[in-house]
C-alpha cells in the first residue's frame, strides 16, 4: 500500500513539472515569435518549406513528379524573389497549424480559404482567389436542390474543421464531420449521406465525367470566399509576400500563371 | 472498368512506392524493438526496485497511449515545445521519427510477451544450472533462452502482423505510406482524380504481404517445436 501511495506521489509530482515546463515554454515561444524576423530565418536556412496537399490545379505532381500548379508555381517564384530555394512537402491538413508553429514548415499555400480558424492562427497574406462552397449531390437528384430552402431535410457529409462546415453550421443542416473533402464526397456516393459541401475547384476537378463520381454533381454554392497564403503568427513573411503579388499581378505574370491552370476567372486584383 | 485498366500503371506505380515506405517502417521498427524489447524485459524484472519501477511505468504510459498520439507527440514536440525541429520536415525526419514512435511502442509490447516467456520456463531448470555451477549468463543463454523463443513465437507472429497494418497510422504525420498514396487519388493526382479504388486496392498489398508473412512464421514455428 505504501509503495503504491508512493508511486502516485512522484507521478503526479513529475506530471505537474511537465506542466510547469509546458507553460513557461509557451510565453517564451509568442516572444520569440513576434521578435525575430521570420524572413531572415528562410534566407539564413536558404530554403522556404511549403506545406501542400495533394489539390488539383492548386498543387499536384505532373507526371515526373514534380509539384505544379498555382500555388505551386507561385510559391517556387516567390522563393526565387527571396533568393531561396522551394521545398514541398506534403502534410495531413488537420495538423497545419503544428506543422507550422514546429517549424517543420514555413508556410501553407494550398488553395487556403481564410476561415477564422485559419486567420486567428496565422500570419496571413492578401487573398489572391475567390473560392466558394458548393453542394454536392447525386446527378438524377440535382433538380430537387437548386436552393438553399431545398437543403435542410438532408443529411450533409462535411470536411471536419473545413470551410464547408462553417457554412453547414451556419444554415444549421444535419452533418456529419469526415476527415477529408475526398471522404465527403465518398459518404454521398456510398449513400452514407445525402449531399456533401466541398470547395468549387476541388468539385470541379472530383465530380462528373471520368471520374469515379460520374453520377454525382454539383448545385449551388453557399458563399464566396477567399484563398490566401499562411505564415507563423507574427511573421514578416506575408508582408514581403504582398509585395511580390502586389508586382507579381502588375506585371502581369500571376495573371499568366493562373490561365495555364484554368483559375485566371477566380484570380483577384492586387 | 476499361478506365481503371488505364489508370491501373500509374496507381500501381505509386502504390508501389508508398508500399516500399510500409515496408520500410515494418523491418526498421522489428529490428530496433526485438532487442529493445529484450532491455525493457530485463528492466522490469530487475531486482532493483527503482529501475524495474520506472521501466514499469514507460510500458504503462506507452501502452496506455494511442500510437497516433505518441506520433504526432514524438514529431511536432521538439518544434512546438521545445523549438527545435529536430526532425526537419522533409520525409527522412518524418520517417525517423515515425521509426522512433513505433520502436518505442513495440518494444514495450514485445517486452511484456518476453517476460512472460523467460517467466515460462520452469525455475528447477535455473535452480538445476545453479547446482552444475554455471554463471547466470550462461544460464540464460545457453538453457532458457531457446525455449522462450519457442514459446514467443505465437504471440509474436500475432503482434507482427498487428504491426504490418499499423504502419498506416505514421500517415497522420504526413509519412507517406500506402494508403496516403491511395488516398491521393480520391483528390486528386497525377492526372487520376475522383478515384475511389486504389485505396481500397491497397488491401491487396497487406493481405499478400500478411500472407507471407503467416506462412514464414508457421514454418519457424514448426522448426522450434522440438522443445517440449
Amino acid at each position: 500500500m505504501k509503495k503504491i501511495t508512493l508511486l502516485m506521489m512522484s507521478l503526479l509530482m513529475a506530471f505537474s513539472m511537465t506542466a510547469c515546463g509546458n507553460s513557461d515554454k509557451k510565453e517564451t515561444s509568442s516572444d520569440a515569435a513576434s521578435s525575430e524576423s521570420d524572413l531572415s530565418y528562410i534566407k539564413d536556412k536558404g530554403t522556404l518549406v511549403v506545406g501542400i496537399t495533394d489539390f488539383e490545379p492548386m498543387d499536384y505532381k505532373d507526371s515526373n513528379g514534380e509539384w505544379i500548379g498555382f500555388d505551386a508555381d507561385m510559391a517556387t517564384a516567390f522563393a526565387e524573389s527571396l533568393g531561396v530555394k522551394v521545398e514541398f512537402v506534403e502534410i495531413d491538413w488537420d495538423n497545419k497549424i503544428m506543422e507550422l508553429d514546429g517549424k517543420t514548415i514555413d508556410c501553407v499555400w494550398n488553395g487556403m480559404t481564410l476561415v477564422d480558424e485559419v486567420v486567428n492562427s496565422m500570419e496571413c497574406s492578401n487573398a489572391y482567389c475567390n473560392n466558394a462552397q458548393i453542394v454536392v449531390v447525386p446527378a438524377d437528384k440535382a433538380d430537387l436542390y437548386q436552393d438553399v430552402d431545398s437543403l435542410s431535410d438532408l443529411t450533409f457529409a462535411v470536411e471536419a474543421g473545413s470551410a464547408g462546415e462553417e457554412q453547414a453550421n451556419a444554415l444549421g443542416l444535419n452533418y456529419t464531420a469526415v476527415k477529408a473533402q475526398a471522404d465527403a464526397v465518398m459518404e454521398v456516393a456510398a449513400g452514407t449521406s445525402d449531399a456533401a459541401i466541398i470547395d468549387s475547384l476541388m468539385a470541379a476537378a472530383m465530380v462528373g465525367e471520368g471520374t469515379s463520381y460520374a453520377d454525382l454533381t454539383y448545385t449551388i454554392g453557399l458563399n464566396s470566399e477567399k484563398y490566401g497564403v499562411g505564415f507563423r503568427k507574427g511573421s514578416d513573411l506575408a508582408a514581403a509576400l504582398n509585395d511580390f503579388f502586389a508586382s507579381s499581378y502588375a506585371d502581369g505574370s500571376m495573371q499568366e500563371c493562373a490561365e495555364k491552370y484554368g483559375v485566371q476567372a477566380a484570380i483577384i486584383a492586387q | 472498368m476499361e478506365q481503371i485498366l488505364e489508370q491501373l500503371p500509374i496507381v500501381i506505380k505509386s502504390l508501389n512506392i508508398g508500399f516500399l515506405q510500409t515496408l520500410k517502417l515494418f523491418f526498421v521498427t522489428l529490428i530496433g524493438a526485438f532487442p529493445l524489447g529484450l532491455i525493457i524485459a530485463f528492466g522490469s524484472m530487475s531486482r532493483f526496485k527503482p529501475l524495474s519501477y520506472f521501466t514499469k511505468i514507460i510500458v504503462w504510459i506507452v501502452r496506455g497511449t494511442p500510437l497516433m498520439i505518441q506520433l504526432l507527440i514524438i514529431y511536432y514536440f521538439p518544434g512546438l515545445v521545445l523549438h527545435n525541429p529536430i526532425w526537419g520536415g522533409g520525409e527522412t525526419g518524418r520517417f525517423l521519427a515515425a521509426a522512433v514512435s513505433f520502436i518505442l511502442n513495440y518494444a514495450c509490447y514485445f517486452s511484456e510477451i518476453y517476460r512472460g516467456g523467460i517467466q515460462g520456463v520452469p525455475a528447477g531448470q535455473e535452480e538445476a544450472g545453479l547446482v552444475l555451477g554455471m554463471t547466470k549468463s550462461q544460464i540464460f543463454f545457453k538453457v532458457t533462452l531457446l525455449q522462450m523463443i519457442k514459446r514467443i513465437v505465437p504471440p509474436m507472429s500475432n503482434e507482427i502482423i498487428t504491426l504490418v497494418k499499423d504502419t498506416s497510422l505514421a500517415r497522420i504525420i504526413a509519412l507517406q505510406e500506402i494508403i496516403w498514396a491511395g488516398q491521393a487519388f480520391m483528390k486528386g493526382s497525377q492526372g487520376i482524380s475522383g478515384a475511389i479504388w486504389p485505396l481500397f486496392f491497397t488491401a491487396v498489398y497487406y493481405l499478400i504481404f500478411n500472407g507471407i508473412l503467416t506462412v514464414l512464421l508457421g514454418r519457424l514455428e514448426k522448426k522450434l517445436s522440438y522443445f517440449k
